[in-house]
């Protein structure tokens, strides 16, 4: 594949792929970091790409893989209270985050379960992804997404129930 | 789900993340001047082969007749498949061992000869 092919990937996907990114790592700064991380590491390995999936699945595995290593590199920032501010207080100072308190909540909630429910809550509540593509993406079975996003949802309805 | 339906109502499904203005415009054109040139591909040592299965038989044949002429008189009087059947395992490993370390190979170039075949 050449450059001006690779061009074209970029264009169509980069802005999906960031979405997905953004929102398991909150901020643009490294969003945009681990994009760039993700069409590298994609350009790169482009040679081991033989159709044995979409594109934008391939794709989407990077990008994730990406972004949980980066949590997992960056998790007492992530995760909980930084510096005395909470997740929430984070993000409704971040001049990119233009939601509600409660919309800022949320994001916390998400932000404290394990990466892999973190992964599947995302892709099932906002990308409203099947669980057939989600398994192909994440190379899991049905059973134990659809298991994940059962216990992601208890506990963030959980997390709201009791900070009411 | 009663719990998603909950969220739902509660939050909603907006997404509430921004970019700076002509992020995503300018981000093609970003990323490809920074995009490396592809590196050429490992040039396969294709001519190579022969020499080194050639190289590989002379030390095998050499490590072999070595063995086979240091063993005592008695076993050299028995059939000879008899004595390479009794040979003991460890011996053809190391038989083997000291093949690739004549021929300066470790084990990743072993591998990688494999992989490619």
């Amino acid at each position: 594949m050449d450059k001006a092919e690779f061009e074209q990937i970029v264009r169509q996907y980069s802005e999906p792929l960031y979405w997905q990114i953004r929102r398991m790592v909150l901020s643009h700064e490294d969003a945009n970091d681990i994009l760039q991380n993700t069409f590298m590491k994609a350009w790169n390995r482009m040679d081991d790409f033989h159709g044995e999936s979409k594109i934008s699945t391939w794709l989407s595995r990077i990008a994730l893989n990406e972004s949980v290593d980066f949590l997992r590199h960056n998790k007492r920032q992530i995760n909980a209270i930084d510096d005395g501010m909470s997740v929430a207080d984070t993000l409704m100072a971040d001049p990119y985050f233009d939601g509600s308190e409660i919309e800022a909540r949320l994001q916390q909630a998400i932000a404290s379960l394990p990466e892999v429910q973190r992964t599947v809550f995302q892709l099932r509540y906002y990308d409203d992804m099947k669980y057939s593509d989600m398994s192909k993406l994440l190379n899991t079975s049905e059973g134990a997404l659809k298991a994940s996003y059962h216990i992601a949802v208890k506990k963030i309805s959980e997390f709201f129930k009791s900070h009411d | 789900m009663e719990e998603e339906k909950y969220i739902e109502e509660l939050v909603g499904k907006r997404n509430p993340f921004r970019v700076p203005e002509g992020y995503f415009e300018g981000f093609t054109a970003q990323l490809m001047e920074q995009l490396p040139e592809k590196s050429k591909p490992r040039a396969k040592s294709v001519w190579l082969r022969p020499w080194f299965y050639a190289a590989a038989c002379a030390c095998v044949l050499l490590v072999s007749a070595t063995v086979w002429f240091s063993l005592p008189e008695k076993e050299l009087q028995q059939a000879p498949m008899a004595v390479v059947d009794q040979q003991h395992p460890q011996e053809q490993e190391d038989a083997i061992e000291e093949a690739a370390d004549y021929m300066m190979l470790d084990n990743y170039d072993i591998y990688a000869y494999m992989s490619e075949n």
